[in-house]
């Protein structure tokens, strides 16, 4: 307590101080003057009088500075004298400081600006509590390899729930669009079913209303609807009365019960959800995985457990129900990282470059530093002569750099404000609505304090190196050569190893920026095997309630289908159960071979399921391989038929003899009727990330038709301008229906590596600013080394060496630089290369004719920076050169 | 040298408190030869050493200060004992002898028999 009260009053005292100084130095009056007039009542001379009591006192200005040390507060007061210093020396040297800010700005501001999205992809996706112990749990047939899909069986996960004790609950959920019919017009939404439990399990109750109850689980009963507080808000003006009332879905009436909260829209991008009523038969179903399910953790349990402990159901089910569980088990990840399977080695990259970057920075900051060192050496001797401690220099450097990295810093966290939205903003809507945690990316608290630690990591980091540095300075030696320039040496060699240092890490640097690109390029190639421009693309969806058979729905599809193709320009149009470069699976199934003998379900072969209207094939000039297409003659009242994709042909019937023979979907027992082959068409890659075109069955729309289908149209010329033309279509068949997503396939192909594309754009920027700070390296050291050998190149060229000699020296130290930092990292970009090929899908090995042109380029930066110097050394006069001497 | 200063200025500042306590209300210069007087030649130490305990005393609200006129008529800064100096001059006083008790005990010759 007296301790804080002291420290207050010290506080305060660094204020006022002359007025205290006074006060002081009148007390001291004071009391010499009243010990004069007691020596002089004891009979001493008037000048003996004073001289004993100044001798008693002792020395005054020792007391005084023992004395104001105790007033204030001494380490403050330093701290403020060091910080005017340092303000002055920086104001001093402009050119030296807008450098040196910008530089570690640079390398502040990039790490800044990554971490944001770090922070919200990866550390806060979702603002649940607890969200360490969600986890996703869907069931794996074996089938599924490289298929990402992530669904559970209804009986299954009611099984999981009960028989593995590791679940606080789960919930299972299934999600679609919905039609939503509004003032004459029909809107899609994107809407989920779910189980009552759903939003207990997510932690996460209504802002406004109620959730479901287990009554409202049950068919019929199910008519109640929560909405999301952004649809609430878009849909409905944020009606303050919605709770109650009714709004029309699929051609039922909903009830709206509950409003959540802001930002909740799980599974991203809901917009509303209502109860998932399953009759008894549905509930029951072990065969097809119909639902996506959810589950939290008992407190204390771990995934691994977890993990082990619905092994072990499923290892049950196995056994008791071998016709549909054979082979199957069940996978549990955590909620957190399931999105970022695929990305998170992109950003943990991203970071990883950024400090790339960052150290770059640094690097050159040291230089520039160390130039400066070397400039105040008589500053610094001359200190030390008066007395200056070692502490004393250390805290004058440690707070020089860490006002250097403070400017810095301000300017990064400025400037990150607007590059932070830039980056958010950079990606279309459509694709990032669907990354959680995409919204939250903002300067926010965590990443203010990852920058402020930066920082001051920084700031410390840099003084430290300097003092250590510095304190070779000898104080004798330096002031001695004082007519001289200072001396190198070793230092010189530091800070080539600076250069080299740099030099390296920016070919690091460039080489990721040149793989990000290549891959993006690669993977925009992948989707080989048909032509993607001049084809609109929409989805679209029928309710059940209006369409509840096959005739009904072939029906619909049909209209549109001759209504879009009739259009001026168009070519043809089709409907196809799941469009390439949808970043969704293909449905995997099932199939026999008629005449092979399969014994068990698991032991069936599998591949991708694809439903499409004839013209599939012409919209997306697949080209047909042998056999033929099928065509509208083949409907429903014709013999069933299919076409197959070239590789399924391949792996099935090596000795080709597949056209005539007959597959039925699903195991040897199914019901499915016998489907005659009659075509092979070429390979299409669904997705950029299967690693390749997987064996696909195509079965005919009109012998097979489905609710949801998305629609494609190839038209002569630009396919935007149809968009309106093919909504009349379908609104002149079914006002009821709503088509969403409506674009062009080019479009959607780009956006579905979006991802990958601003990384490739991040990369790129940060190759070109680790290009640019080198050759700033480069520069600072030769300038620096040619003025050091000033007399030198004087002495040479009075003995009569060239001036391109001279030019051919500087030259040559800013190729040996360079030459070294490549011949390092060089096979370290191999070494990271490798990495990031393990890590991320898509990147391979660099192509050796752009690492040599990355080497040329460093080359050529490095002449361009030695140009200045290798000038002025050219210049030198050797009679003023060796006057200095 | 911190340390030996520690255990004066520790004592200095019982002994301001105490002729505080019994002088009253006392100038810097007053306090410094009555510690003298009263150690005799024993603590035979620059005045000006004084001041910087004073503040110290002053900063942890043992004390207070303010301008007043010497005997002589002399303005002088005038020291004096707060509430909390007093009891704390009673703590460390108490905390003293107990010390130099047992110092005292310890160092006495022979008595340990028993």
């Amino acid at each position: 307590m007296r301790g804080l009260r002291a420290w207050f009053w010290r506080l305060g005292s660094l204020f006022g101080k002359e007025r205290h100084e006074e006060e002081f130095a009148q007390e001291m009056q004071a009391h010499v003057e009243m010990h004069i007039a007691d020596n002089l009542r004891a009979g001493m001379s008037g000048q003996e009088a004073r001289r004993q009591a100044l001798l008693k006192l002792g020395g005054v200005e020792a007391t005084k500075e023992i004395y104001r040390e105790q007033r204030g507060l001494p380490v403050l007061e330093t701290f403020l004298q060091d910080l005017r210093y340092a303000t002055r020396t920086l104001r001093k040297n402009p050119g030296f400081t807008t450098i040196a800010v910008l530089t570690l700005a640079l390398g502040i501001g990039a790490n800044t600006a990554i971490f944001s999205m770090v922070n919200a992809l990866l550390l806060h996706p979702y603002n649940f509590p607890e969200l360490d112990r969600l986890v996703r749990v869907w069931e794996n047939r074996g089938i599924d390899e490289g298929a990402d899909t992530r669904f559970i069986a209804p009986q299954d996960a009611a099984d999981l729930s009960s028989g593995a004790p590791v679940f606080d609950a789960l919930t299972t959920y299934a999600c679609g669009d919905f039609n939503l019919s509004a003032e004459g017009n029909v809107q899609p939404a994107r809407g989920c079913r779910v189980s009552a439990n759903f939003f207990d399990v997510l932690g996460v109750s209504p802002a406004s209303g109620r959730a479901f109850s287990l009554t409202e689980e049950q068919p019929g009963a199910d008519q109640v609807a929560v909405v999301s507080y952004g649809f609430w808000q878009r849909q409905f003006a944020g009606d303050a009365a919605l709770l109650g009332k009714v709004i029309q879905m699929n051609g039922k009436r909903y009830t709206v019960v509950g409003i959540m909260p802001r930002g909740f829209d799980y599974p991203v991008p809901m917009e509303l959800w209502v109860p998932l009523a399953l009759s008894p038969a549905e509930k029951a179903d072990r065969a097809k995985l119909s639902l996506e399910s959810l589950a939290r953790l008992k407190p204390g349990i771990d995934v691994a457990e977890a993990r082990s402990a619905a092994d072990s159901v499923a290892k049950r089910l196995q056994q008791e129900y071998p016709a549909t569980n054979a082979n199957r088990r069940t996978e549990v990840l955590q909620l957190r990282r399931e999105l970022y399977l695929y990305t998170l080695p992109l950003f943990l990259l991203l970071q990883a470059a950024a400090v790339f970057v960052l150290l770059l920075a640094c690097a050159n900051l040291a230089n520039l530093l160390f130039a400066r060192i070397f400039g105040r050496q008589k500053e610094i001797a001359l200190r030390t002569a008066l007395g200056a401690g070692r502490w004393r220099l250390a805290r004058l450097f440690v707070t020089e750099t860490l006002l250097l990295s403070c400017i810095a810093g301000g300017v990064a966290i400025a400037v990150s404000f607007w590059s932070v939205r830039v980056l958010r903003t950079s990606i279309a809507p459509s694709w990032t609505m669907w990354v959680p945690g995409w919204d939250g990316i903002q300067v926010d608290c965590t990443v203010l304090a990852f920058t402020v630690l930066l920082i001051g990591t920084v700031g410390l980091l840099f003084g430290l190196g300097t003092v250590l540095h510095s304190n070779q300075a000898q104080p004798y030696n330096t002031l001695k050569e004082a007519g001289r320039g200072p001396m190198l040496g070793s230092k010189g060699r530091l800070r080539s190893a600076l250069v080299v240092a740099q030099v390296m890490f920016a070919l690091v640097l460039l080489v990721c920026a040149g793989l990000t690109t290549q891959a993006f390029l690669r993977l925009v190639d992948v989707y080989q095997g048909f032509a993607a421009a001049n084809v609109l693309r929409t989805e679209v969806r029928l309710p059940e309630k209006s369409y509840p058979g096959n005739s009904q729905v072939a029906n619909f599809y049909d209209r549109v289908l001759r209504g879009s193709a009739s259009l001026p320009g168009a070519n043809a149009a089709t409907v196809v159960t799941n469009s390439p470069a949808s970043n969704v699976d293909n449905e995997t199934t099932f199939f026999t071979i008629k005449g092979r003998a399969t014994l068990k379900a698991n032991e069936s072969p599998s591949g991708d399921l694809q439903i499409s209207s004839p013209d599939y094939f012409s919209v997306l000039r697949i080209p047909v391989v042998a056999g033929r297409v099928y065509s509208y003659a083949d409907n429903a009242n014709a013999a069933r038929v299919a076409v197959i994709s070239r590789s399924m042909a391949g792996r099935y019937w090596p000795s080709g003899d597949e056209l005539g023979q007959q597959i039925k979907i699903g195991a040897a027992d199914s019901k499915e009727p016998w489907l005659t082959i009659v075509g092979i068409v070429e390979d299409v890659r669904q997705n950029w990330w299967n690693p390749a075109s997987r064996p696909t069955i195509y079965e005919p729309f009109f012998q097979a038709p489905q609710r949801s289908m998305v629609f494609l149209m190839r038209v002569s010329s630009n396919p935007e301008s149809y968009a309106s033309a093919v909504r009349d279509v379908v609104r002149g068949i079914d006002d009821q229906i709503a088509l969403t997503g409506i674009g062009t396939l080019e479009r959607e192909i780009t956006d579905s590596i979006a991802i990958i594309r601003i990384m490739g754009v991040l990369m790129a920027l940060f190759g070109c600013v680790a290009l640019a700070l080198s050759s700033v390296g480069v520069y600072g050291v030769l300038a620096e080394s040619v003025a050091r050998r000033i007399p030198e190149i004087g002495v040479r060229l009075a003995l009569g060496a060239e001036p391109r000699d001279v030019m051919r020296l500087v030259f040559g130290q800013a190729l040996k630089l360079t030459g070294i930092g490549l011949a390092i990292g060089v096979p370290i970009a191999f070494a990271v290369n490798r990495a990031m090929s393990s890590l991320i899908f898509g990147i391979v090995s660099i192509n050796l004719l752009l690492l040599a042109g990355f080497a040329l380029l460093l080359f050529g930066v490095a002449l361009a920076a030695a140009y200045i110097p290798a000038r002025r050394a050219m210049r030198v006069d050797p009679m003023a050169a060796l006057r200095y001497e | 040298m911190a340390e030996k200063k520690d255990v004066w200025q520790g004592t200095l500042a019982l002994m301001v408190l105490k002729t505080l306590d019994t002088l009253g209300p006392l100038h810097g210069y007053g306090i410094a030869r009555r510690i003298e007087q009263t150690s005799g030649d024993l603590l035979a130490v620059n005045y000006g050493t004084l001041y910087p305990a004073l503040l110290k005393l002053e900063q942890e609200g043992y004390i207070r200060s303010e301008w007043g006129v010497s005997d002589n008529n002399r303005k002088a800064k005038y020291y004096k004992l707060t509430r909390a100096g007093r009891k704390q001059l009673e703590r460390e006083a108490r905390d003293w002898e107990k010390t130099t008790s047992i110092l005292a005990r310890f160092l006495a010759p022979g008595e340990e028999t028993s």
